[in-house]
Protein backbone atom coordinates (compact mmCIF):
# COMPACT_ATOMS: atom_id res chain seq x y z
CA UNK A 1 0.00 0.00 0.00
CA UNK A 2 1.54 3.25 -1.08
CA UNK A 3 0.72 6.27 0.84
CA UNK A 4 0.67 10.26 -0.74
CA UNK A 5 2.84 12.18 0.84
CA UNK A 6 1.80 15.62 1.73
CA UNK A 7 3.26 18.48 -0.14
CA UNK A 8 5.74 20.31 1.03
CA UNK A 9 4.14 23.82 2.67
CA UNK A 10 5.05 26.96 0.17
CA UNK A 11 6.58 29.40 1.96
CA UNK A 12 3.68 31.53 1.64
CA UNK A 13 1.54 29.96 4.03
CA UNK A 14 2.50 29.10 7.63
CA UNK A 15 3.52 25.36 8.21
CA UNK A 16 1.26 23.59 10.76
CA UNK A 17 1.72 23.39 14.49
CA UNK A 18 1.92 19.99 16.28
CA UNK A 19 -1.33 20.09 17.40
CA UNK A 20 -2.82 20.75 13.92
CA UNK A 21 -1.04 17.73 12.57
CA UNK A 22 -1.68 15.42 15.45
CA UNK A 23 -5.12 16.43 14.80
CA UNK A 24 -5.18 15.53 11.03
CA UNK A 25 -3.42 12.17 11.82
CA UNK A 26 -6.17 11.36 14.18
CA UNK A 27 -8.87 11.98 12.01
CA UNK A 28 -10.53 9.31 10.26
CA UNK A 29 -10.24 9.68 6.41
CA UNK A 30 -13.79 10.17 5.08
CA UNK A 31 -15.06 7.51 2.13
CA UNK A 32 -18.05 8.99 0.44
CA UNK A 33 -19.95 6.04 -1.58
CA UNK A 34 -19.19 5.73 -5.30
CA UNK A 35 -22.45 6.24 -6.29
CA UNK A 36 -24.92 8.35 -4.35
CA UNK A 37 -28.59 7.13 -5.41
CA UNK A 38 -30.47 8.80 -2.42
CA UNK A 39 -33.78 10.43 -4.17
CA UNK A 40 -33.44 13.90 -3.18
CA UNK A 41 -37.01 15.35 -3.99
CA UNK A 42 -38.34 12.70 -1.29
CA UNK A 43 -36.13 13.99 1.74
CA UNK A 44 -38.83 14.74 4.31
CA UNK A 45 -40.44 11.35 4.24
CA UNK A 46 -43.94 12.71 2.31
CA UNK A 47 -44.45 11.33 -1.09
CA UNK A 48 -46.73 13.90 -2.86
CA UNK A 49 -48.52 13.24 -5.58
CA UNK A 50 -46.23 16.08 -8.04
CA UNK A 51 -50.33 16.91 -9.65
CA UNK A 52 -52.35 17.53 -5.81
CA UNK A 53 -49.82 16.93 -3.44
CA UNK A 54 -51.77 14.07 -1.74
CA UNK A 55 -50.03 11.33 -0.19
CA UNK A 56 -52.49 8.66 -0.52
CA UNK A 57 -49.80 6.52 -2.90
CA UNK A 58 -49.84 3.28 -4.54
CA UNK A 59 -48.27 1.18 -6.98
CA UNK A 60 -50.62 0.11 -9.92
CA UNK A 61 -49.59 -3.56 -10.48
CA UNK A 62 -51.31 -3.24 -14.27
CA UNK A 63 -49.35 -0.48 -15.30
CA UNK A 64 -46.17 -0.26 -12.65
CA UNK A 65 -46.08 2.92 -12.26
CA UNK A 66 -47.41 5.32 -9.19
CA UNK A 67 -50.80 6.06 -8.78
CA UNK A 68 -52.22 9.04 -6.74
CA UNK A 69 -55.95 7.64 -5.00
CA UNK A 70 -57.45 10.88 -4.90
CA UNK A 71 -56.84 12.34 -8.54
CA UNK A 72 -56.22 9.19 -10.20
CA UNK A 73 -52.54 10.88 -11.57
CA UNK A 74 -49.89 8.28 -12.81
CA UNK A 75 -46.39 8.50 -12.90
CA UNK A 76 -42.90 7.27 -12.28
CA UNK A 77 -39.37 7.24 -11.02
CA UNK A 78 -36.64 7.31 -13.44
CA UNK A 79 -34.70 4.06 -14.33
CA UNK A 80 -31.28 4.00 -12.42
CA UNK A 81 -29.88 2.02 -15.41
CA UNK A 82 -29.91 5.34 -17.37
CA UNK A 83 -29.98 7.81 -14.50
CA UNK A 84 -26.54 6.48 -13.08
CA UNK A 85 -25.11 5.08 -15.95
CA UNK A 86 -25.34 0.88 -14.44
CA UNK A 87 -25.45 -0.20 -18.22
CA UNK A 88 -21.96 1.27 -19.00
CA UNK A 89 -18.38 1.33 -18.31
CA UNK A 90 -18.17 -1.95 -17.01
CA UNK A 91 -14.60 -2.78 -18.70
CA UNK A 92 -13.20 0.32 -17.13
CA UNK A 93 -14.27 -0.63 -13.56
CA UNK A 94 -11.27 -0.50 -11.23
CA UNK A 95 -11.86 -1.46 -7.42
CA UNK A 96 -15.18 -2.16 -5.89
CA UNK A 97 -17.66 0.88 -6.64
CA UNK A 98 -20.78 0.53 -4.14
CA UNK A 99 -23.66 2.36 -4.69
CA UNK A 100 -24.88 4.29 -1.62
CA UNK A 101 -28.09 1.70 -0.67
CA UNK A 102 -25.18 -1.05 -0.92
CA UNK A 103 -22.76 0.77 1.96
CA UNK A 104 -21.83 -1.74 4.96
CA UNK A 105 -24.72 -1.86 7.84
CA UNK A 106 -23.78 -0.15 10.60
CA UNK A 107 -24.06 -2.92 13.49
CA UNK A 108 -25.97 -0.35 15.98
CA UNK A 109 -28.51 0.82 13.82
CA UNK A 110 -32.41 0.38 14.72
CA UNK A 111 -34.65 -1.01 13.06
CA UNK A 112 -37.29 1.50 14.21
CA UNK A 113 -37.46 4.73 12.52
CA UNK A 114 -39.30 7.72 14.07
CA UNK A 115 -40.73 10.31 11.93
CA UNK A 116 -41.70 13.81 12.69
CA UNK A 117 -45.64 14.21 10.34
CA UNK A 118 -44.93 16.96 8.30
CA UNK A 119 -48.82 17.31 8.13
CA UNK A 120 -49.69 17.75 11.76
CA UNK A 121 -46.16 17.27 14.32
CA UNK A 122 -47.00 13.88 15.46
CA UNK A 123 -44.61 11.42 15.85
CA UNK A 124 -44.55 8.26 13.80
CA UNK A 125 -42.91 4.99 14.39
CA UNK A 126 -42.32 2.65 11.07
CA UNK A 127 -40.70 -0.45 11.97
CA UNK A 128 -38.48 -1.34 9.04
CA UNK A 129 -37.90 -5.04 9.05
CA UNK A 130 -40.96 -5.40 7.73
CA UNK A 131 -42.42 -2.24 6.19
CA UNK A 132 -41.37 0.94 5.00
CA UNK A 133 -44.22 3.01 5.10
CA UNK A 134 -46.95 4.03 7.73
CA UNK A 135 -50.11 6.32 8.33
CA UNK A 136 -50.31 9.11 10.82
CA UNK A 137 -53.26 8.19 12.74
CA UNK A 138 -53.95 11.74 13.27
CA UNK A 139 -53.62 12.97 9.86
CA UNK A 140 -53.89 10.39 7.69
CA UNK A 141 -50.76 11.12 5.99
CA UNK A 142 -48.64 8.36 4.37
CA UNK A 143 -44.87 8.54 5.60
CA UNK A 144 -42.20 7.01 3.87
CA UNK A 145 -39.10 6.02 4.97
CA UNK A 146 -36.23 7.75 2.10
CA UNK A 147 -33.60 8.56 3.25
CA UNK A 148 -31.08 5.75 3.18
CA UNK A 149 -30.60 4.90 7.13
CA UNK A 150 -27.75 2.92 7.96
CA UNK A 151 -29.60 -0.42 8.57
CA UNK A 152 -29.40 -1.67 5.38
CA UNK A 153 -33.59 -1.01 5.08
CA UNK A 154 -33.43 1.32 2.30
CA UNK A 155 -31.76 -0.05 -1.45
CA UNK A 156 -30.73 2.21 -4.13
CA UNK A 157 -33.59 0.74 -6.63
CA UNK A 158 -36.51 -0.85 -6.50
CA UNK A 159 -38.44 -3.36 -9.63
CA UNK A 160 -42.08 -2.62 -8.87
CA UNK A 161 -44.47 -5.38 -9.15
CA UNK A 162 -46.13 -6.65 -12.31
CA UNK A 163 -48.00 -9.62 -11.58
CA UNK A 164 -50.95 -8.86 -9.89
CA UNK A 165 -52.20 -11.02 -6.69
CA UNK A 166 -54.82 -12.70 -8.55
CA UNK A 167 -52.23 -13.73 -10.85
CA UNK A 168 -49.76 -15.03 -8.59
CA UNK A 169 -52.55 -16.62 -6.64
CA UNK A 170 -53.30 -18.43 -9.89
CA UNK A 171 -49.70 -19.82 -10.79
CA UNK A 172 -49.36 -20.95 -7.49
CA UNK A 173 -52.65 -23.05 -7.69
CA UNK A 174 -51.55 -24.30 -11.08
CA UNK A 175 -47.95 -25.26 -9.68
CA UNK A 176 -49.70 -26.98 -6.62
CA UNK A 177 -52.55 -28.81 -8.52
CA UNK A 178 -49.75 -30.56 -11.31
CA UNK A 179 -48.91 -32.07 -7.89
CA UNK A 180 -51.86 -33.41 -5.76
CA UNK A 181 -51.22 -37.25 -6.32
CA UNK A 182 -48.62 -37.54 -3.95
CA UNK A 183 -48.69 -34.61 -1.66
CA UNK A 184 -49.30 -34.51 2.22
CA UNK A 185 -52.17 -34.84 2.65
CA UNK A 186 -52.04 -32.35 5.22
CA UNK A 187 -51.04 -30.00 3.06
CA UNK A 188 -53.92 -30.13 0.61
CA UNK A 189 -56.44 -30.06 3.64
CA UNK A 190 -54.60 -26.82 4.18
CA UNK A 191 -53.63 -25.54 0.70
CA UNK A 192 -55.04 -21.60 0.60
CA UNK A 193 -53.39 -20.35 -2.08
CA UNK A 194 -55.20 -16.52 -1.36
CA UNK A 195 -52.57 -16.68 1.75
CA UNK A 196 -49.82 -15.39 -0.66
CA UNK A 197 -47.67 -12.95 0.07
CA UNK A 198 -46.19 -9.71 -1.88
CA UNK A 199 -42.86 -9.70 -0.68
CA UNK A 200 -40.08 -7.16 -1.92
CA UNK A 201 -36.40 -9.63 -1.25
CA UNK A 202 -33.11 -7.51 -1.06
CA UNK A 203 -30.47 -8.33 -3.71
CA UNK A 204 -27.06 -6.72 -4.53
CA UNK A 205 -27.02 -6.79 -8.42
CA UNK A 206 -23.34 -6.62 -9.05
CA UNK A 207 -21.71 -5.24 -12.44
CA UNK A 208 -18.16 -6.94 -12.85
CA UNK A 209 -15.12 -8.00 -15.44
CA UNK A 210 -12.79 -10.40 -14.42
CA UNK A 211 -9.94 -12.84 -15.52
CA UNK A 212 -10.47 -16.76 -14.91
CA UNK A 213 -7.60 -19.29 -15.12
CA UNK A 214 -8.12 -22.84 -15.53
CA UNK A 215 -5.33 -25.82 -15.78
CA UNK A 216 -6.42 -29.46 -15.11
CA UNK A 217 -5.48 -32.67 -17.32
CA UNK A 218 -7.33 -33.39 -20.57
CA UNK A 219 -7.46 -37.07 -22.66
CA UNK A 220 -7.59 -38.25 -26.32
CA UNK A 221 -8.81 -41.64 -27.65
CA UNK A 222 -6.46 -43.00 -29.84
CA UNK A 223 -7.70 -46.00 -30.36
CA UNK A 224 -10.07 -48.47 -29.35
CA UNK A 225 -10.75 -52.29 -29.84
CA UNK A 226 -12.58 -55.25 -28.08
CA UNK A 227 -10.24 -58.20 -26.61
CA UNK A 228 -12.56 -62.05 -26.46
CA UNK A 229 -11.97 -63.21 -23.01
CA UNK A 230 -13.48 -66.67 -22.65
CA UNK A 231 -17.25 -65.87 -23.75
CA UNK A 232 -16.93 -62.18 -23.25
CA UNK A 233 -15.53 -59.41 -25.12
CA UNK A 234 -13.37 -56.64 -23.13
CA UNK A 235 -13.57 -53.15 -24.59
CA UNK A 236 -9.77 -51.41 -24.64
CA UNK A 237 -8.93 -47.78 -24.86
CA UNK A 238 -5.64 -45.86 -25.77
CA UNK A 239 -5.13 -42.94 -24.99
CA UNK A 240 -3.09 -39.65 -25.39
CA UNK A 241 -2.73 -37.42 -22.15
CA UNK A 242 -2.86 -33.50 -22.28
CA UNK A 243 -2.07 -30.69 -19.50
CA UNK A 244 -4.72 -28.20 -20.54
CA UNK A 245 -4.60 -24.58 -19.40
CA UNK A 246 -6.95 -22.35 -20.50
CA UNK A 247 -7.37 -18.37 -19.36
CA UNK A 248 -10.66 -16.26 -20.11
CA UNK A 249 -11.44 -12.56 -19.59
CA UNK A 250 -15.22 -11.62 -19.11
CA UNK A 251 -17.57 -8.81 -18.37
CA UNK A 252 -20.92 -9.57 -16.29
CA UNK A 253 -23.84 -7.27 -16.58
CA UNK A 254 -26.38 -7.51 -13.51
CA UNK A 255 -25.67 -10.86 -11.26
CA UNK A 256 -27.74 -10.84 -8.80
CA UNK A 257 -26.82 -11.84 -5.68
CA UNK A 258 -29.39 -12.49 -2.26
CA UNK A 259 -28.65 -9.71 0.08
CA UNK A 260 -30.29 -11.54 3.43
CA UNK A 261 -28.22 -13.53 5.57
CA UNK A 262 -31.28 -15.92 6.21
CA UNK A 263 -32.13 -16.58 1.91
CA UNK A 264 -28.31 -16.50 1.05
CA UNK A 265 -27.76 -20.37 3.08
CA UNK A 266 -28.97 -23.46 1.25
CA UNK A 267 -28.87 -26.72 1.84
CA UNK A 268 -31.32 -29.86 2.52
CA UNK A 269 -32.51 -27.93 5.85
CA UNK A 270 -34.33 -25.76 3.73
CA UNK A 271 -36.17 -24.75 0.57
CA UNK A 272 -34.75 -21.19 0.04
CA UNK A 273 -32.96 -22.78 -3.52
CA UNK A 274 -37.07 -22.70 -4.67
CA UNK A 275 -36.59 -18.76 -3.95
CA UNK A 276 -32.96 -18.58 -5.76
CA UNK A 277 -34.50 -20.22 -8.44
CA UNK A 278 -36.88 -17.54 -9.71
CA UNK A 279 -34.26 -15.23 -10.68
CA UNK A 280 -33.20 -13.63 -12.86
CA UNK A 281 -35.46 -10.76 -13.01
CA UNK A 282 -35.51 -7.57 -15.60
CA UNK A 283 -33.22 -6.14 -13.57
CA UNK A 284 -32.42 -2.78 -16.03
CA UNK A 285 -36.14 -1.64 -15.46
CA UNK A 286 -35.27 -1.61 -11.78
CA UNK A 287 -36.72 2.44 -10.63
CA UNK A 288 -35.04 5.14 -8.37
CA UNK A 289 -36.04 4.30 -4.83
CA UNK A 290 -39.55 5.56 -3.74
CA UNK A 291 -40.94 4.11 -1.07
CA UNK A 292 -44.84 4.23 -2.39
CA UNK A 293 -43.87 1.07 -4.76
CA UNK A 294 -43.88 -0.66 -0.77
CA UNK A 295 -47.02 0.40 0.31
CA UNK A 296 -49.39 -2.63 1.09
CA UNK A 297 -46.20 -4.98 0.29
CA UNK A 298 -44.13 -6.52 3.38
CA UNK A 299 -40.17 -6.05 2.87
CA UNK A 300 -37.29 -7.94 3.99
CA UNK A 301 -34.54 -5.92 5.09
CA UNK A 302 -30.68 -6.92 3.31
CA UNK A 303 -28.20 -8.09 6.35
CA UNK A 304 -25.00 -8.95 4.30
CA UNK A 305 -22.95 -6.44 3.26
CA UNK A 306 -20.68 -6.37 -0.15
CA UNK A 307 -17.79 -7.41 1.83
CA UNK A 308 -19.43 -10.88 3.19
CA UNK A 309 -20.45 -11.91 -0.46
CA UNK A 310 -17.52 -11.37 -2.36
CA UNK A 311 -16.28 -14.78 -2.31
CA UNK A 312 -19.92 -15.26 -3.38
CA UNK A 313 -19.29 -13.29 -6.45
CA UNK A 314 -15.63 -14.88 -7.01
CA UNK A 315 -17.54 -18.35 -6.88
CA UNK A 316 -19.95 -17.65 -9.66
CA UNK A 317 -17.17 -16.13 -11.76
CA UNK A 318 -15.48 -18.93 -11.54
CA UNK A 319 -18.49 -21.32 -12.31
CA UNK A 320 -19.77 -19.06 -15.39
CA UNK A 321 -15.47 -18.47 -16.74
CA UNK A 322 -15.83 -22.55 -16.85
CA UNK A 323 -18.76 -22.46 -18.48
CA UNK A 324 -17.32 -20.05 -21.14
CA UNK A 325 -13.91 -22.51 -21.96
CA UNK A 326 -15.94 -25.36 -22.18
CA UNK A 327 -16.92 -24.95 -25.64
CA UNK A 328 -12.69 -24.97 -26.04
CA UNK A 329 -12.43 -28.37 -25.13
CA UNK A 330 -13.99 -30.29 -27.66
CA UNK A 331 -10.76 -32.11 -28.72
CA UNK A 332 -10.62 -33.70 -25.50
CA UNK A 333 -13.41 -36.53 -26.01
CA UNK A 334 -11.90 -38.77 -23.58
CA UNK A 335 -12.80 -35.55 -20.82
CA UNK A 336 -11.27 -33.24 -19.48
CA UNK A 337 -10.41 -32.97 -15.65
CA UNK A 338 -9.78 -29.48 -13.98
CA UNK A 339 -7.33 -29.42 -11.23
CA UNK A 340 -6.76 -25.85 -10.50
CA UNK A 341 -8.98 -22.70 -10.46
CA UNK A 342 -8.36 -18.99 -10.13
CA UNK A 343 -10.24 -16.05 -10.73
CA UNK A 344 -9.06 -12.18 -10.40
CA UNK A 345 -11.56 -9.53 -10.22
CA UNK A 346 -10.40 -6.53 -11.84
CA UNK A 347 -13.39 -4.14 -10.96
CA UNK A 348 -16.88 -4.29 -9.64
CA UNK A 349 -20.12 -2.37 -8.99
CA UNK A 350 -22.28 -3.43 -6.61
CA UNK A 351 -26.46 -1.95 -6.51
CA UNK A 352 -28.81 -2.58 -3.84
CA UNK A 353 -32.44 -3.67 -5.35
CA UNK A 354 -35.28 -4.97 -3.82
CA UNK A 355 -37.03 -7.52 -5.78
CA UNK A 356 -40.42 -8.10 -6.37
CA UNK A 357 -41.79 -12.01 -5.37
CA UNK A 358 -45.07 -13.40 -4.77
CA UNK A 359 -44.24 -16.33 -1.79
CA UNK A 360 -46.57 -18.90 -0.53
CA UNK A 361 -45.17 -20.59 2.64
CA UNK A 362 -46.61 -24.00 4.42
CA UNK A 363 -44.97 -25.19 7.61
CA UNK A 364 -44.66 -28.90 7.34
CA UNK A 365 -44.43 -29.88 11.07
CA UNK A 366 -43.24 -33.25 11.42
CA UNK A 367 -39.99 -32.65 9.10
CA UNK A 368 -39.60 -28.66 11.10
CA UNK A 369 -39.13 -27.61 7.46
CA UNK A 370 -41.02 -24.99 5.86
CA UNK A 371 -41.63 -25.25 1.97
CA UNK A 372 -42.03 -22.37 -0.57
CA UNK A 373 -43.86 -21.66 -3.69
CA UNK A 374 -42.21 -18.40 -5.15
CA UNK A 375 -43.60 -16.30 -7.61
CA UNK A 376 -41.35 -13.82 -9.93
CA UNK A 377 -43.67 -10.85 -9.75
CA UNK A 378 -42.00 -9.74 -13.15
CA UNK A 379 -41.07 -12.58 -15.47
CA UNK A 380 -44.13 -15.01 -13.80
CA UNK A 381 -41.63 -17.98 -13.00
CA UNK A 382 -42.73 -20.47 -10.58
CA UNK A 383 -41.10 -22.65 -8.43
CA UNK A 384 -42.05 -24.25 -5.68
CA UNK A 385 -41.43 -27.33 -3.01
CA UNK A 386 -44.41 -29.42 -2.17
CA UNK A 387 -44.30 -31.66 0.99
CA UNK A 388 -44.60 -35.13 -0.28
CA UNK A 389 -46.64 -38.44 1.44
CA UNK A 390 -43.96 -41.22 1.96
CA UNK A 391 -46.15 -44.09 2.29
CA UNK A 392 -47.87 -43.06 -0.67
CA UNK A 393 -44.58 -42.91 -2.49
CA UNK A 394 -43.51 -45.81 -1.32
CA UNK A 395 -46.68 -47.57 -2.84
CA UNK A 396 -46.17 -45.98 -6.18
CA UNK A 397 -42.32 -47.08 -5.74
CA UNK A 398 -42.88 -50.94 -5.02
CA UNK A 399 -46.08 -50.96 -7.44
CA UNK A 400 -43.64 -50.03 -10.57
CA UNK A 401 -40.87 -52.37 -9.07
CA UNK A 402 -43.28 -55.44 -8.44
CA UNK A 403 -44.24 -54.74 -12.00
CA UNK A 404 -41.20 -54.84 -13.78
CA UNK A 405 -40.14 -57.70 -11.81
CA UNK A 406 -42.78 -59.82 -13.23
CA UNK A 407 -41.85 -58.96 -16.74
CA UNK A 408 -38.27 -59.89 -15.48
CA UNK A 409 -39.35 -63.27 -14.34
CA UNK A 410 -41.55 -63.50 -17.45
CA UNK A 411 -38.52 -62.94 -19.71
CA UNK A 412 -36.60 -65.55 -18.02
CA UNK A 413 -38.77 -68.21 -17.63
CA UNK A 414 -39.38 -67.77 -21.95
CA UNK A 415 -35.88 -68.18 -22.35
CA UNK A 416 -34.63 -71.04 -19.91
CA UNK B 1 -36.58 -47.44 -21.15
CA UNK B 2 -37.03 -49.65 -18.56
CA UNK B 3 -37.86 -52.29 -20.67
CA UNK B 4 -35.30 -52.01 -23.31
CA UNK B 5 -32.60 -52.07 -20.94
CA UNK B 6 -34.26 -55.26 -19.96
CA UNK B 7 -34.80 -56.72 -23.24
CA UNK B 8 -30.75 -55.86 -24.09
CA UNK B 9 -29.51 -57.34 -20.64
CA UNK B 10 -31.73 -60.38 -21.59
CA UNK B 11 -29.91 -60.55 -25.09
CA UNK B 12 -27.00 -60.72 -23.04
CA UNK B 13 -26.06 -64.03 -21.89
CA UNK B 14 -26.36 -62.61 -18.07
CA UNK B 15 -30.43 -63.47 -17.61
CA UNK B 16 -29.79 -62.99 -13.79
CA UNK B 17 -29.57 -59.42 -13.90
CA UNK B 18 -32.93 -58.81 -14.76
CA UNK B 19 -33.37 -59.33 -11.48
CA UNK B 20 -32.23 -56.19 -10.47
CA UNK B 21 -34.88 -54.00 -12.86
CA UNK B 22 -37.95 -54.77 -10.25
CA UNK B 23 -35.49 -52.93 -7.57
CA UNK B 24 -33.82 -50.19 -9.49
CA UNK B 25 -37.04 -49.23 -11.18
CA UNK B 26 -38.63 -48.96 -7.99
CA UNK B 27 -35.69 -47.06 -6.49
CA UNK B 28 -35.88 -44.64 -9.78
CA UNK B 29 -39.39 -43.76 -9.61
CA UNK B 30 -39.53 -43.35 -5.82
CA UNK B 31 -36.75 -40.75 -6.64
CA UNK B 32 -38.18 -39.18 -9.75
CA UNK B 33 -41.53 -38.15 -8.18
CA UNK B 34 -39.77 -36.76 -5.09
CA UNK B 35 -37.70 -34.50 -7.49
CA UNK B 36 -40.42 -33.28 -8.92
CA UNK B 37 -42.58 -32.27 -5.69
CA UNK B 38 -39.77 -30.87 -3.36
CA UNK B 39 -37.69 -29.46 -6.68
CA UNK B 40 -34.24 -29.85 -4.14
CA UNK B 41 -32.39 -29.99 -7.36
CA UNK B 42 -33.43 -26.69 -8.92
CA UNK B 43 -31.43 -23.53 -8.93
CA UNK B 44 -30.77 -20.19 -10.64
CA UNK B 45 -28.54 -21.05 -13.86
CA UNK B 46 -26.53 -17.78 -13.46
CA UNK B 47 -24.09 -19.17 -16.08
CA UNK B 48 -26.71 -18.89 -18.50
CA UNK B 49 -29.68 -16.12 -17.63
CA UNK B 50 -26.86 -13.77 -16.89
CA UNK B 51 -25.77 -11.40 -19.96
CA UNK B 52 -22.24 -11.64 -19.88
CA UNK B 53 -19.52 -10.54 -22.30
CA UNK B 54 -16.46 -12.76 -22.49
CA UNK B 55 -13.22 -12.49 -24.96
CA UNK B 56 -11.86 -15.10 -27.41
CA UNK B 57 -10.67 -17.69 -24.66
CA UNK B 58 -7.09 -18.14 -24.83
CA UNK B 59 -4.78 -21.21 -23.68
CA UNK B 60 -2.35 -23.77 -24.70
CA UNK B 61 -2.57 -27.93 -24.43
CA UNK B 62 0.89 -29.89 -24.17
CA UNK B 63 0.95 -33.42 -24.59
CA UNK B 64 2.92 -35.13 -21.19
CA UNK B 65 2.20 -38.71 -21.83
CA UNK B 66 0.26 -41.55 -23.57
CA UNK B 67 -2.38 -44.29 -21.69
CA UNK B 68 -1.41 -47.54 -24.13
CA UNK B 69 -4.25 -49.87 -22.94
CA UNK B 70 -7.20 -49.04 -20.47
CA UNK B 71 -11.07 -50.56 -19.56
CA UNK B 72 -12.03 -46.89 -18.70
CA UNK B 73 -14.05 -45.20 -21.28
CA UNK B 74 -13.24 -41.55 -20.06
CA UNK B 75 -11.09 -39.32 -17.81
CA UNK B 76 -11.32 -40.35 -14.15
CA UNK B 77 -13.01 -37.36 -12.09
CA UNK B 78 -14.35 -35.96 -15.15
CA UNK B 79 -15.55 -32.42 -14.05
CA UNK B 80 -15.72 -30.42 -17.29
CA UNK B 81 -19.30 -30.29 -17.18
CA UNK B 82 -19.84 -29.79 -13.53
CA UNK B 83 -19.32 -25.88 -13.16
CA UNK B 84 -19.75 -25.56 -9.72
CA UNK B 85 -17.52 -28.08 -8.11
CA UNK B 86 -14.72 -26.20 -7.11
CA UNK B 87 -11.17 -27.25 -7.20
CA UNK B 88 -8.03 -26.27 -5.69
CA UNK B 89 -7.74 -22.21 -5.94
CA UNK B 90 -5.04 -20.64 -7.38
CA UNK B 91 -3.86 -17.21 -5.63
Amino acid sequence: MTQELPPPPSPEEPAPSLAEELEAARAEPESPPSIETVNESLRDGINRCPKCGSTDVRLRGSSGMLMCLFCRNEWQETRVEERFGLGEGIRDLDGTVIASGAEDIAADAQDTVTFKCEGCGAEVVVDTAESLNARCHWCRHTLNVNSQIPNGAVPDAVLPFKLTKDEGVARIREFAGRRRLFAHPRFKEEFVPENVMGVYLPYLVVDAHADATYRGEGEVQTRRWTEKRGDDSVTYYAADVYRVDREVSFVVDDLTLEGSSERATMGPGNTNNIVNTILPFDTKNAVQWNASYLTGFSSEKRDLNVADLHPVLEDQLLSIGRSEVQASLRQFDRGVRWEAEGVDVGGSRWVAMYLPVWLYSYFQEDKQLLHYIAVNARTGETMGSVPVSHPRLFLAALTVGTFLEGIAGAILVASA
Amino acid sequence: MMLELMVAASEDDSPWVLLLGGPIGGAATYWLIHRYYRNTDKSHAYERDTIIEADPVRGSEERTGHIAKTRKSGISGDNSGHHRRRVQRLR
